[in-house]
């Protein structure tokens, strides 16, 4: 490996472990600002000797310092504390709920990057035309539409009316099929418009006529040579879209009762369990970073420049 | 000497928002084997518009009104006639202007030819294509064309570049090479290389080459033939050498003017 190369994925190593402590610090200071769990535990009426006592059991009474020390040795450690509400441990409990949106997640990001890139580089391709106008307000539609409204309206239609498929809850594949569609929808519609707009600067390039002068055929020219060099912008939304629903799709997973990390955010956040909601923001952190690095290192696979 | 190219009263108009533009305008012009035709004259003049109607390059809202272009005999663009698929890429090739641009960044310069060769020459095997791929890296006097070949594009010099932008136009054997503005983006030095290597390949190939630029020093310097072109018409056209020293239009004797003298 040439130094330059090692020097840059080192400062890129050092700028995603900036960031990822910076996340971190973030998650432990908010934790810290939104009252005091006690209260929420014990209730108002609750004796002051009986609060303090959960303050010194929860660690609340140690210096703020020294709570964040601790709370970086656990993260380094795997522990993400114990949650508030259910009593047990906050990581057993992400990692219970993790398979869950993980095929959620799988399920709707495979939907959205088999419609949504079709679908652009189809109005790209045919730039000004009807099918560019219909693919355009196709990926509009689907950016605008609330996603726990659309949700409720497949719940209506295809479980209420129709009868085809479960409402919600989870289990079987068809369990999967609404509300892997709702998740899709917004990602599907992003996806379409980036590589819309990506595709159209891509075939503009020169080495596109180029090619088109040596007599590749059309499909080559468009997914060898454009798509080649237009995919690095959708593959980065691919893996950070990923990222958002992985660290919780709160509204898909609410209307469809899916018992993944977005339904046990909000469970958290309702009963006031700051390390709950703490972890699962470590979590999301850890998984935001992680996927930035693949990022990094897909687009050195693709792009031989940044090698 | 047989014609390999013949534009025949050749008009081209572009459908624009405010109305329609004539791009091109009865332009005639004729290119035999061996011989280098220069097309001259400045920004706006179609020049390019010419050279990518002859691959069949045009914008969509670009059509051909009326005249032809015929290659070896064969018509293979008219009104309503776009038979330029036949031949792009294996009678005729082409090369661009900046070829840091007109090669693809995320391929090796051996995956370049070989997607041409394969889709050109039925059959090819492997060891083929490479010994194609080296033969014609040799040819365009490239010193280490195994390094080269393995190289991808933002590795190589400018010049080194254009060098592997014409080896991808002639590694077919086209019958005819279209040089649009090639050596603009490049050093004199460098540009006198890539003239000399043309004049070299149109000798030893028998190709025919048209060559646009705007530069008339250069194509004196390289050229057979010039036809000199403005507002989409062909103002003059003849021997280079009878245009250069005895210009018969004002436009052509404005261009030559315009040359920046030594002194």
């Amino acid at each position: 490996m040439k130094a330059s190369t090692v020097r840059r994925v080192g400062s890129r190593l050092a700028s995603l472990f900036a960031s990822l402590l910076i996340a971190l610090s973030l998650a432990f200071l908010l934790g810290r600002l939104s009252g005091d769990p006690t209260a929420t535990i014990l209730g108002p009426l609750a004796p002051p000797e009986q609060r303090e006592a959960l303050r010194h059991e929860l660690g609340l009474d140690l210096p703020l310092v020294v709570q964040y020390f601790d709370y970086l040795r656990g993260i380094l450690t795997g522990d993400l504390g114990q949650s508030l509400q259910f009593y047990q441990s906050n990581t057993s409990m992400i990692a219970d709920r993790l398979p869950y949106t993980l095929q959620l997640v799988a399920a709707g990001m495979g939907l959205a990057v088999c419609v949504g890139v079709p679908l652009g580089v189809l109005a790209a391709t045919r730039e000004g035309t009807w099918w560019d106008r219909a693919a355009s307000t196709v990926a509009l539609l689907g950016q605008s539409v609330p996603v726990f409204w659309f949700g409720m309206m497949l719940v209506v239609l295809f479980a209420v009316k129709l009868g085809w498929l479960p409402a919600g809850q989870s289990g079987t594949p068809k369990h999967l099929i609404l509300p892997a569609l709702t998740m899709s929808v917004y990602p599907m519609a992003h996806i379409a418009r980036l590589t819309r707009a990506s595709m159209s600067e891509a075939l503009a390039e020169p080495y596109i006529d180029s090619a088109r002068a040596r007599g590749l055929g059309n499909r080559r020219v468009v997914w060898r040579h454009a798509f080649a060099n237009a995919m690095m912008p959708i593959l980065t939304i691919v893996v950070l879209q990923t990222g958002i629903l992985l660290s919780g799709a709160v509204a898909v997973e609410y209307v469809y009762s899916w018992p993944g990390l977005g339904q046990l955010a909000l469970q958290a956040i309702q009963f006031r369990d700051f390390p709950l909601v703490q972890a699962i923001v470590v979590f999301g952190a850890l998984v935001f970073v992680l996927l930035n690095l693949v990022v990094d290192v897909l687009h050195s696979i693709v792009d031989p420049r940044v090698r | 000497m047989s014609v390999l190219l013949k534009a025949d009263g050749l008009a081209v108009t572009a459908r624009l928002a405010g109305g329609d533009l004539r791009l091109l305008d009865d332009v005639d012009l004729e290119i035999r084997r061996g011989q280098i035709v220069g097309v001259v004259g400045e920004s706006g003049s179609g020049k390019t518009t010419l050279a990518r109607c002859v691959v069949g390059l045009l914008d969509r809202n670009v059509r051909v009104e009326h005249g032809s272009v015929t290659l070896a005999g064969d018509v293979v663009v008219a009104p309503g006639v776009d038979r330029t698929d036949r031949v792009r890429g294996s009678a005729v090739g082409m090369v661009f202007q900046d070829a840091s641009r007109s090669l693809n960044p995320l391929m090796r310069v051996r995956t370049q030819l070989a997607e041409v060769l394969r889709r050109h020459v039925r059959d090819i095997t492997r060891a083929e294509v490479r010994r194609r791929s080296l033969e014609v890296l040799e040819q365009m006097r490239i010193a280490d064309p195994s390094r080269v070949l393995d190289s991808y594009p933002h590795q190589l010099s400018g010049g080194l570049r254009q060098r592997v932008a014409i080896a991808l136009a002639v590694v077919t054997r086209p019958a005819l090479v279209i040089a649009d503005e090639c050596t603009t983006a490049l050093d004199v030095t460098t540009q006198t290389k890539v003239v000399g290597l043309f004049r070299t390949l149109v000798d030893e190939l028998g190709i025919g080459l048209l060559f646009v630029t705007h530069d008339l020093m250069l194509a004196s310097d390289l050229c057979d033939r010039i036809t000199v072109m403005s507002g989409g018409r062909v103002v003059e056209a003849g021997d280079a050498a009878s245009v250069l020293d005895r210009p018969q239009q004002d436009y052509t004797r404005r261009l030559l003017a315009a040359i920046p003298s030594w002194t």
